[in-house]
């Protein structure tokens, strides 16, 4: 079979070797004593005819069904040269349609069905709990406190189980090196259970991971190779972690899968080192800020291990009303994982969906058009004596051909999208595998691509093998008049074309509009010349309110002391940020909240102008000023979103308390700013968040050492200097107080602003680019139709123009059937559209999913298109010479 | 499969297929040979009894080598020329002996069958 297709060379081959052969003879007989060229002449004579040996060769060679094959190969090769405008639009409408689906899909398969990067992920799970009230319904929700780890760890015999804290950014001091890393607080038996050991030394033991315990850390590979050079003796070396000493016990193999709360992966490069998480019930265990990771143990089945960690529940929960349920629960650990993205991502696979069933559509549409131009060569050639099958099967190799080359450009766009997909959605989606095409994604799209064009591709076979062939030559028969009966698929195809148009343009008009709306709304401050540095103060040296207050003051001053610095402040969270969750109790009042029945708010400390610095507008009584101390009177300082939503009927909201604690006392109302979304409530990506804010020379040592595990501080500075000039003064004030804090990075507001926007922009930029791809594939279907129809009735036409019909009743004639398709299609496609918004509930903001602008703009854009494509091709009919086009037919 | 007898008789003997196959394999049991000096192993070991045209020796070399029973590579002749040399696989060993054993039996039988008729 191989020599099949070798066979050209190996002919050349054969020919030399025959030539080896005669000058052999010749030799002998020159050697017999021949003359040379009698000796050339018999050799030649006793050989005989070596070019008919060789074609008896090559024919041996051939293969007797795939001889014509190759036949039509090149001919088919030869008929889409010949049609350029064809062959450009078809594969393009390919390449496009297989590009975005083998791309979006392999993102999905990554992320929704690869399997974990652990041993037997399907035996792995999060821990989650399940409430049920009558008043709220089911809850299920991912996530544990330390009552909860405590009740698992201590009364299940089938699960193995670990869990994890947070990640924060950290300053490391290690052999003589200062760097800011990245830790993951993990319990003793975290990678036991993630089946994956550290390479070097060990784990933590239950010992180190009770508070107390000793300070250890295990180092990932890359901050071992970059810190120690790979020395495979670190175990036991010192290193210094906000400003403690840890020593260490553990290297984990290189690319170690990351698992982060709240559903995050990385592929090996977000953490830098892992220290104990010393689990408790009160601080950080207090409140749902763990992940319970579980393993199932041998041969023990899901069931089975469900019962065993719900009956842990009675532990794990107090003050369950009666009548209410919360229980533990497990959930497989890919489904809890991905839980946040799926949504998203099910939504771009709609949206490429659309996009192939559009190409399709478009295909079918073109090769239907190209079918009945073709009705005369095909009728010519069975006439000539071409069997049916050989018709069909040129036809076939034709379409083959055309959907294997589209695929091929598919392939190039499928790489290009996916390189983009991968950068672009890395934060997005949180993957944990780099992204590689997919090769049976590939197959699959191919082979849609692959049966719609030959099904497609045959329907002109079966027509004209269908018809009388001498009719068909006669012709005269056919293209008068319009035949009106063929048309129906290919306008069925137009109007399935422009309704899936009508769905993906209001899908991607609505996260357009959202993004808009995100992007305008009031950020509630001066958003202009301000820059801002975040430090990690997860640091021993900085647990005392009055160390942290004093490093405040100090590099504020200096900073205030630049010129051109108008303002500078620190605060635990800045505007687009999110916000530390808290829990508070309205003291007086006309509504008064009841000890252990406290309300959720967000909160942040802050330092005397921090208001002024970010030009945030003081609505009533005053801000937070130098003059509160630790020494003076207990204050804060609440937004006007803050008041809406909790002294609504509260004429004087001025001087009411709040606690717990000591009661604090309100002393100002300012307005709202953008923040980032919250843990709690319905909020968008961005909203002005009810908050309080606090002094942060009034707050206590251990709600520090807490939240800077969580948060860094940032540094705001206003000033009219560049950028450029303002991050070294920056850096140089903080250095100068204390120069073992590196910072951990600098941002303008607009960074910060981009970063909560990332997921809504990247969703946005990718379904208005498939939008518009199928925007271009409507357009394309819509002229195609119109276009062959003028031509199928360009005899018509001519014979209505004599007649004395104008050019513009004419075009009428031709453009008018074309928009009626078109709007039917539309109406369609809105109705689809309205059904369809409902399921993108969750990623609008700020207008309505059935939202008129966006429905109006959408129906007249494409009517819009669906005119211009049909009257282009129709204006040729200006230019048809009625005598002329009568005569030549 | 044309043979050609010798002494230019052009007598066709219809011999049965394969057997040129088997001569070929045979020759290349002294060792690997270019098509010249095949043909010219197969009329000097016949006492030039059998003289093989070329348009059935290239035809059957391209079938025995499609067959996986011969190979070949290109080397320099005796003559100092470049030519493709074939050899025999190991493939090509067994089905020589295969066929070296019918023959031996179809030549026996014949034998029989053509021994003297006595009486």
């Amino acid at each position: 079979m191989l020599r099949f297709f070798r066979r050209g060379r190996l002919d050349a081959e054969r020919a030399r070797e025959m030539q080896a052969h005669i000058d052999h003879a010749v030799d002998d007989l020159i050697a017999a004593g021949y003359p040379r060229d009698r000796a050339l002449a018999q050799a030649r004579r006793r050989f005989g005819n070596p070019t008919a040996i060789r074609e008896e060769i090559y024919r041996m060679n051939s293969v007797p069904v795939l001889e014509p094959i190759v036949r039509d190969v090149r001919y088919a090769l030869r008929m889409l040269r010949k049609t350029p405008g064809f062959t450009a639009i078809a594969l393009l409408t390919l390449a496009l349609g297989i590009g975005a689906n083998a791309a979006v899909f392999s993102a999905v398969d990554a992320l929704l069905f690869e399997p974990l990067p652990y041993p037997h992920p399907d035996r792995l799970a999060l821990m989650g709990r399940h409430y049920r009230s009558a008043k709220s319904g089911d809850d299920h929700e991912i996530g544990s406190n330390g009552r909860m780890w405590f009740a698992v760890r201590d009364h299940t015999s089938k699960v193995d189980v670990a869990v994890m804290g947070g990640t924060a950014g950290v300053n490391l001091v290690a052999a003589e090196n200062v760097a800011y890393v990245s830790q993951q607080r993990v319990s003793a038996g975290y990678f036991r259970v993630l089946g994956i050991p550290p390479m070097i030394g060990r784990e933590f033991t239950a010992d180190e991971d009770r508070p107390g315990g000793q300070p250890v850390v295990i180092l990932s590979h890359d901050l071992w190779q970059r810190l120690f050079g790979g020395d495979r003796a670190v175990v036991g070396k010192p290193v210094t972690l906000r400003g403690e000493t840890y020593t260490v016990v553990g290297v984990t193999p290189s690319r170690f899968p990351v698992t982060e709360g709240g559903g995050r992966f990385d592929a090996g490069t977000g953490i830098d080192l892992w220290t104990p998480l010393r689990p408790s019930t009160s601080g950080e265990g207090g409140g749902t800020n763990y992940e319970v990771i579980a393993r199932l143990r041998e041969g023990v089945s899901w069931v089975e291990a469900q019962n065993d960690v719900r009956s842990a529940s009675p532990d794990a929960f107090v003050n369950v009303d009666p009548g209410d349920l919360a229980e533990l629960e497990l959930v497989p650990m890919q489904a809890g994982m991905v839980a946040g993205v799926r949504e998203p991502l099910l939504m771009l696979w709609g949206a490429v969906g659309i996009v192939l069933l559009i190409a399709c559509v478009n295909i079918a549409g073109l090769l239907l058009a190209r079918g009945a131009t073709r009705t005369r060569e095909i009728a010519t050639r069975m006439a000539l004596g071409s069997g049916r099958a050989a018709v069909v099967r040129q036809l076939l190799v034709e379409s083959a051909v055309l959907a294997l080359l589209g695929g091929v450009l598919g392939l190039a766009v499928a790489s290009g999208t996916l390189s983009v997909l991968g950068s672009l959605g890395a934060k997005v989606f949180g993957l944990w595998q780099p992204l590689t095409l997919s090769a049976r994604v590939l197959f699959a799209t191919l082979a849609i691509a692959l049966s719609t064009s030959v099904v497609f591709g045959l329907v002109p076979a079966v027509q004209t093998s269908r018809l009388d062939v001498q009719a068909a030559l006669a012709e005269t028969g056919t293209r008068a008049v319009a035949g009106a009966s063929n048309r129906w698929p290919r306008r069925l195809l137009v109007i399935g074309e422009v309704a899936l148009g009508v769905v993906l343009l209001v899908s991607a008009g609505l996260l357009i509009r959202t993004f808009v709306h995100l992007r305008t709304l009031d950020p509630g401050f001066d958003e202009s010349n301000l820059v801002t540095a975040s430090v990690s103060l997860q640091d021993a040296r900085y647990r005392e309110p009055q160390a942290v207050a004093q490093l405040f003051e100090e590099t504020t001053a200096r900073l205030r002391a630049v010129p051109g610095v108008q303002n500078a402040a620190v605060a635990l969270g800045m505007p687009y940020s999110r916000l530390l969750n808290d829990g508070m109790r309205r003291l007086d009042g006309p509504q008064v909240d009841k000890p252990g029945e406290g309300r959720i708010t967000n909160e942040m400390y802050v330092t005397a102008a921090f208001f002024e610095t970010l030009r945030v507008p003081l609505r009533a009584g005053r801000t937070i000023q130098a003059r509160d101390t630790a020494a003076s009177p207990p204050v804060a300082v609440v937004n006007e979103a803050f008041v809406a939503l909790y002294y609504k009927d509260d004429p004087q909201v001025i001087g009411r308390h709040l606690g717990p604690g000591t009661p604090r006392e309100i002393v100002g109302i300012v307005g709202n700013t953008q923040q980032g979304a919250s843990g709690w409530g319905h909020f968008g990506p961005i909203s002005p968040l009810p908050c309080i804010y606090i002094p942060v020379s009034q707050t206590r040592s251990d709600f520090l050492t807490l939240v800077h595990t969580w948060f860094q501080p940032s540094w705001v500075v206003r000033s009219s200097l560049p950028e450029t000039a303002v991050v070294p003064e920056l850096r140089k004030a903080i250095a100068s107080v204390d120069p073992q804090l590196p910072i951990a990075g600098i941002r303008t507001i607009d960074d910060l602003r981009g970063a909560k926007l990332e997921s809504q922009r990247f969703m946005m930029w990718l379904v208005a680019g498939l939008g518009l791809i199928a925007l271009v594939l409507a357009a394309v279907g819509v002229h195609g139709l119109i276009a062959s129809s003028v031509n199928e009735r360009t005899r018509e036409l001519g014979i209505r123009l004599a007649l004395g019909a104008t050019g513009r009743q004419t075009i009428s004639a031709v453009v008018i059937p074309g928009l009626v398709l078109a709007a039917v299609g539309v109406a369609i496609g809105t109705a689809a559209a309205f059904a369809t918004a409902r399921l993108l509930q969750s990623f609008v903001w700020g207008v309505t999913p059935s939202d008129p602008i966006t429905f109006g703009a959408v129906i007249a854009v494409l009517m819009a298109i669906a005119t211009a494509a049909s009257v282009i091709p129709a204006l040729r009919v200006l230019r048809l010479d009625p005598a002329l086009t009568l005569r030549a037919e | 499969m044309t043979l050609r007898k010798s002494m230019g008789s052009q007598a066709r003997s219809d011999l049965l297929q394969g057997t040129l196959d088997m001569l070929v394999l045979q020759t290349l049991r002294l060792g690997p040979a270019h098509g010249y000096t095949i043909a010219r192993i197969i009329e000097q070991r016949s006492d030039a009894f059998l003289q093989v045209e070329q348009g059935s020796l290239y035809p059957a070399l391209n079938r025995l080598e499609d067959r996986g029973w011969v190979d070949s590579y290109w080397a320099t002749s005796a003559n100092n020329r470049r030519a493709r040399y074939y050899r025999l696989t190991p493939k090509g060993r067994r089905q020589l002996q295969q066929e070296a054993a019918r023959w031996r039996e179809l030549v026996h039988a014949i034998g029989l069958v053509m021994r003297p008729i006595e009486g």
